[in-house]
């Protein structure tokens, strides 16, 4: 409302003072440094174990910074203004899609312990000669560079574009960036399908599913969210943000993270029940690893976990409204999420039975703090939110 | 009585008074929503969301029984080689899905019926000639002269305190 506005001055820009949290850049840093040691000697002593370790760890948090792209898109994409004070956030952590490109390389040099088809020279499978066609090394690799090329490229002109704005306050930079989003929309969706099935699904080269891209999607984009919520939460106890995200952002974070809690168990269900219903053993053998033995436990905690708690407790607008109640939530859904692409890949390597691996934590501990060092190098650079961007005082007096 | 208010702005502020003085039956009328409004007005939340539930709850119970009763208690029939115990419950799920969300929304729509004191044909406010333009390009403000606080005096001085133009009273044929 105009006149509301008119109570609200046009905030000055906000900046993480890096030295203050000097301690903390130092501490992650080290830390990741020695898990990439670690990494290393892990990958050296027990290369089959650690390559399952590393992919699994490389698509929880690629997930989360792809799924933070998406965000940012479609801010563009729909005009909308709730989003333009948490959207240098995300831009932020968009940005380190480049360095996850970065972690794939490990992922090319472990390739023979992680993808069977790799190793089968052509004439013996049938089932495989007819998908070599895509299932192909050198194709494998285009496609891989094809994918993080073009992410890295929307996410840093994004992100390039928001900055400079910053300093001018050129309305221009929001319709080109607009336009990158139009052309990342497409982009987006046929790369992280294409991702999804490269790097995940062809862990069995027998298997398939079409709904695959979508799962991962739904995946991806509901534990962003929640990540936001984190982000944000963290940077406000640290004294930012105040009197510019207020409950109504948290709020509406709270509405997302709930859309998308009941869409990947729409989109989990779909998968699941037309292959249990269909009862087809090329299909079914996904779920039947998933579904015996102690796997069985993970993935029931996961259906629970990921879709029936958060349902019930999101449901309730009081929890939305309260921001740290709303961070146990968005905790536990990044959590799930890691469970969920525990899930996905380990099965492939331990059908037996669940294996829990130091070189999981070893990976998760290596590419998380790393990333956690890159963003805290990244968010002293700008100012925490747009300040000249033409819909920031739509945004600040949010109400819904 | 009503009133009419020369904008969005003036209408909210105008809530705040009304709400401020204790008027409990009256309403705004406005061509699109005013966001912050039911604040101004010092509206609850309202019941309907607790109604929705109660479909919702009903719908997925509704599902569940009359799946569950037939296919794994009255007349157990194996279809499929699928089971027919509780782990059948996937083939089960897109009806109890179906049937939450119809129960919720019939939920939704009957109890927004009764909350609107639907369906009416005539309200007296229609009485009053300006207020067509409700629709198109004016506020207004209405208290209801069944409000136990009302008196013609004060809710005229409160209506002009606030800024309210064409203030008028309308009677019920």
């Amino acid at each position: 409302m105009s006149d509301r506005s008119q109570a609200l001055p046009t905030p000055e820009g906000e900046y993480f003072e890096s030295n203050r949290f000097a301690g903390l850049s130092v501490l992650l840093g080290s830390v990741a440094l020695v898990a990439l040691a670690f990494s290393v000697v892990g990958a050296m002593i027990d290369p089959h174990q650690f390559s399952f370790s590393w992919l699994f760890a490389f698509g929880f948090f690629f997930t989360l910074c792809a799924g933070c792209f998406f965000w940012i898109i479609v801010h563009y994409a729909t005009d909308a203004d709730w989003s333009v004070v948490v959207r240098r956030q995300l831009e932020n952590i968009a940005c380190l899609l480049a360095v996850m490109a970065v972690f794939f390389v490990p992922v090319l040099f472990l390739r023979h312990h992680l993808y069977d088809w790799l190793n089968i020279p052509p004439g013996k499978e049938a089932a495989l000669d007819s998908k070599r066609a895509y299932l192909n090394w050198n194709f494998f690799v285009v496609r891989a560079i094809v994918f993080f090329g073009l992410f890295v490229l929307a996410s840093q002109l994004l992100r390039r574009f928001s900055v400079r704005q910053d300093k001018d306050g050129n309305q221009q930079f929001t319709i080109w960036m607009r336009k990158i989003a139009f052309a990342s929309l497409p982009m987006f969706a046929l790369c992280l399908t294409f991702g999804a099935c490269d790097w995940l699904m062809s862990l069995n080269y027998r298997w398939f599913s079409t709904m695959w891209g979508v799962y991962i999607f739904a995946g991806a984009a509901g534990s962003s969210m929640s990540l936001l919520v984190l982000v944000i939460t963290a940077l406000r106890s640290a004294g930012y943000f105040k009197n510019v995200v207020t409950v109504e952002h948290y709020h509406i974070m709270g509405k997302w993270m709930f859309a998308f809690c009941v869409f990947w168990a729409y989109i989990g269900f779909s998968q699941y029940m037309l292959i249990w219903y269909g009862n087809l053993p090329e299909e079914t053998q996904y779920f039947l690893v998933r579904n015996t033995e102690s796997w069985w436990t993970l993935s029931m905690l996961l259906v629970i976990g990921r879709f029936f708690g958060p349902f019930a407790i999101l449901l309730l607008r009081s929890i939305k409204k309260q921001p740290h109640r709303l961070c146990y939530v968005a905790g536990w859904i990044v959590f799930m999420q890691m469970l969920d692409m525990y899930i996905i890949v380990l099965p492939a390597l331990h059908g037996t039975g669940v294996h829990v691996s130091i070189w999981d934590f070893v990976s998760l501990v290596a590419i998380g703090a790393t990333l956690g060092f890159v963003y805290l190098q990244i968010v002293a650079k700008a100012s925490l939110f747009p300040m000249r961007d033409p819909r920031l005082i739509e945004s600040l007096k949010l109400t819904n | 009585m009503a009133a009419e208010y020369p904008s969005a702005a003036a209408l909210y502020e105008a809530a705040k008074v009304v709400r401020d003085a204790g008027f409990k039956r009256w309403d705004v009328h406005s061509p699109y929503p005013i966001h912050g409004m039911d604040e101004a007005m010092g509206l609850k939340k309202s019941w309907l969301s607790a109604v929705v539930l109660a479909g919702g709850i009903s719908g997925l119970l509704t599902a569940a029984t009359m799946e569950f009763g037939p296919s794994s208690f009255l007349y157990p029939l194996t279809v499929h080689g699928k089971p027919t115990n509780f782990f059948t419950v996937p083939a089960f799920f897109p009806i109890m899905f179906e049937l939450t969300i119809l129960f919720s929304a019939f939920a939704a729509f009957f109890a927004m019926f009764i909350m609107n004191g639907l369906p009416r044909l005539h309200h007296p406010i229609f009485n009053w000639e300006r207020f067509s333009r409700a629709t198109n390009d004016a506020f207004f403000l209405v208290i209801e002269a069944r409000d136990p606080r009302f008196t013609e005096i004060e809710a005229r001085n409160l209506l002009e305190k606030s800024g309210g133009q064409h203030i008028t009273i309308i009677h019920e044929d």
